[in-house]
């Protein structure tokens, strides 16, 4: 436990600069609440809608996988200090794990549990976005019909 | 008292007092440094910044401007503490803390300096006693930082939820599924290094990395050392993944609702938290303490602390180069890069590195190992592609909008 | 010194688990379960497994509780309940009978295996060698030795959370519906 020691002492240390800190301030700053100083910040204006009561299941899901990915951390590391005096057998244990990991998570990917907003649109909208259309190839198509100038140099 | 399982000489065995006396002192001058070298980096991040854009940055106080934080500092003091009323008072004020202090822990097991060459381990001797220039030496090492890093994710999650106001808390689930999703990334990257150096001890990883080609970012190609490095910026919510204070949308996200010096610690750990992320980057690929060649005149044991703060002030300009250059990544390509670009890639490398360190062990040909295991990748990048493939079809029939 | 990192301990321990039943919040329950692990991270320190102790931070407090908190914000519950309203009747007599079981059954354990304990339990104790991860090791050769199919299983559990969420979460409409 020696060793935690220095940390410990650090931890104080630091909990104290933060006490010291906060009296410090409370001491020498002024104290003046108001009803718009202590409303929820919105630029200024009165709040029209009270914040998210419910988030993305998303959410959720990273923080599923993470789990899942901590633990994988977890084994991995005594694995990797320990390789030398392992071996191959280990080798071969740690590849069967890391693997249905992996095919966990191709499936996880497949299923779209890790996109996010709606997708990239790679199909064309429409006609009037392609990439067949240049600057010129418009200009032209517009012509100079009903442009009264060019009309009365005609 | 019985024996301890330790590394840090001074911490074994009873304390008497020359070795109290040495922690006393360590902990006092890694708190100074601590606050000073946070101090300096905000400094240095505007002066670099307004350089890059051709301004002239903080130049009023003190030589160059260098006492510019210190007085932004003060003034943090005379500033009114405002205690939003929908806030959860407990938390609210409880949230500064989680995050400011384990900013200030990740110090302890940085190895700031000390004599790496000829076996000499980094151990110096103080007032006769046998120690190490690092606050401690557990026996958890970099374990540690990732434990640090978790529960910094608390404080900043807690800060946005205690507010009771719609932007902060936006700006915290936003920056803690962020921050948990580069955590898995950057301990798999760790753990490459792992495999090389055989010890979770950061000085033992340090001294694992005596000559350039045994340097981690060389030993275990570049690649891990890429992927700890994005990671890393994720995990500081830097630019250009600074998604949670994103200006334009959520105001200043998480710590919006925070004034005085309660805001001043949540600044302070997170420029504390740049720089001891470059000393951990430093410490675990680029050699920490050790140098490239020996500096003349000074002794061996100020040359390791000369070259890590060389080495540290590189990464400090490097991340101070990617905000004045990046743009802000959006949210979904930044969940795309962290979960479906960098954890299989740095999975995938792991075992690459491990197949081709038991190839060696076992005798086996390099080339054939190499080859086999390259193809079993290329085999697993062509899985996750599909995968992506198949989710986008599904996605495109549904017209999801989700 | 080793009884007042015990007694600390113990007292976070205690308070954190007394907060998780008793904090009519629930975000503060769930801090107050972190409080709990880390107590139990610094008994895992005090007895010298320091690999224990830095995954039970990460882990349970870096993971677990995270999951907790995203779910309490997921479903929007983060409002104080009042914990006198009790929704299941059979709920609160049901949990003093599994408490007072879980007490008896860990005294008698503890009573029946205090010679074992020590004697040290027939177990290795581990070689102080001034080799930091001699704690990392050992369990290394455990996991990889000893109970490799526990560990293998261990993905196989991990595969069912995991495919279970997203079954539960992502359907994948086969209609053309546009929505």
């Amino acid at each position: 436990m020696g060793q935690y020691l220095p940390v410990v002492a650090l931890l104080i240390v630091g909990v104290l600069f933060g006490v010291l800190s906060f009296i410090a301030s409370r001491l020498l700053a002024p104290r003046r609440p108001s009803v718009a100083k202590e409303a929820p910040y919105e630029c200024g204006i009165l709040p029209s809608r009270e914040p998210p009561e419910r988030f993305p299941v998303s959410f959720y899901i990273v923080a599923m996988l993470f789990i899942m990915f901590d633990i994988e951390i977890i084994f991995i590391y005594p694995f990797a200090v320990a390789r030398q005096e392992l071996g191959a057998f280990a080798f071969w244990e740690m590849l069967a794990f890391s693997s249905v990991f992996f095919l966990t998570f191709v499936y996880v990917i497949a299923r779209g549990a890790l996109d996010w907003g709606p997708i990239a649109r790679a199909r064309r909208l429409s006609d009037a976005v392609s990439s067949d259309r240049t600057s010129s190839s418009t200009i032209r198509r517009v012509g100079l019909e009903g442009r009264l100038d060019a009309e009365q140099a005609a | 008292m019985v024996r301890l399982l330790a590394l840090d000489p001074v911490a074994i065995g009873d304390l008497l007092w020359t070795p109290l006396l040495i922690i006393i002192l360590k902990v006092v001058a890694i708190f100074a440094i601590g606050l000073l070298v946070t101090m300096f980096m905000v400094w240095f991040e505007r002066k670099a910044i307004a350089g890059m854009q051709n301004r002239i940055g903080p130049n009023k106080a003190g030589p160059w401007g260098l006492l510019q934080t210190l007085a932004d500092g003060i003034k943090l003091f005379f500033k009114e503490d405002l205690l939003p009323d929908r806030a959860d008072r407990f938390v609210f004020k409880l949230a500064p803390y989680l995050a400011f202090v384990p900013a200030f822990l990740v110090w302890s097991v940085i190895p700031l300096g000390g004599d790496f060459s000829d076996g000499k381990n980094g151990i110096v001797t103080w007032f006769g006693e046998q120690t190490r220039v690092q606050l401690a030496d557990p026996p958890v090492g970099i374990l540690l930082v990732l434990a640090l890093s978790s529960i910094a994710v608390y404080g900043i999650m807690l800060a946005g939820w205690s507010s009771g106001s719609k932007y902060p808390l936006l700006g915290s689930v936003r920056a803690s599924a962020q921050m948990v999703s580069y955590e898995a990334a950057l301990g798999l990257s760790i753990a490459t290094v792992l495999l090389l150096a055989g010890t979770l001890s950061t000085s033992g990883i340090v001294a694992n990395q005596d000559g350039f080609t045994n340097w981690h970012v060389v030993s275990t190609g570049v690649v891990p050392f890429i992927i700890f490095l994005l990671a890393a910026t994720a995990e500081l919510n830097r630019p250009p993944f600074d998604l949670v204070e994103a200006e334009q949308e959520l105001v200043g996200g998480f710590n919006t609702e925070y004034s005085s010096i309660r805001f001043g610690l949540f600044f302070l750990a997170e420029f504390m938290n740049t720089v001891t992320m470059s000393g951990i980057i430093v410490t675990l690929f680029w050699g920490g303490p050790q140098g490239l060649f020996d500096i003349p005149i000074i002794p061996g044991a100020i040359e390791g602390t000369i070259w890590f703060i060389a080495k540290v002030l590189l990464f400090l300009y490097v991340y101070v180069w990617f905000r004045a250059t990046l743009p802000r990544f959006r949210y979904d390509q930044l969940m795309d890069l962290g979960w479906k670009i960098l954890i299989p890639m740095s999975l995938g490398w792991f075992m690459l590195m491990a197949a081709l360190r038991l190839g060696r062990d076992q005798d086996w040909n390099q080339a054939v190992v190499a080859i086999v295991s390259a193809a079993v990748l290329i085999v697993c990048a062509g899985l996750i592609s599909m995968a992506m493939k198949v989710s986008r079809a599904n996605r495109e029939r549904e017209g999801a909008t989700f | 010194m080793e009884l007042v990192v015990f007694v600390i301990a113990a007292a976070m321990v205690i308070v954190g688990a007394l907060g998780v039943i008793l904090r009519p919040n629930p975000v503060h329950a769930a801090l107050s379960l972190v409080l709990t692990l880390f107590g139990v991270a610094v008994h895992f320190v005090a007895l010298e497994a320091h690999f224990l102790a830095a995954v039970q931070v990460i882990v349970y407090a870096g993971a677990i509780v995270v999951l907790f908190l995203f779910v309490i914000m997921l479903l929007g519950v983060d409002r104080t309940e009042d914990i006198s309203i009790e929704p299941f009747k059979v709920q609160r007599p049901m949990a003093l009978v599994v408490g007072v079981g879980v007490i008896g059954l860990v005294t008698a354990a503890v009573s029946s295996s205090r010679d074992a304990i020590g004697r040290g339990n027939g177990l290795e104790i581990p070689t102080v060698t001034g080799d930091n991860d001699s704690n990392v090791r050992q369990i290394a050769r455990s996991v990889f030795g000893d109970y490799v199919v526990a560990f293998e299983l261990t993905s196989v559990l991990l595969v069912v959370a995991v495919v279970g969420t997203v079954m539960l979460t992502r359907r994948i409409k086969t209609g053309k519906g546009e929505s």
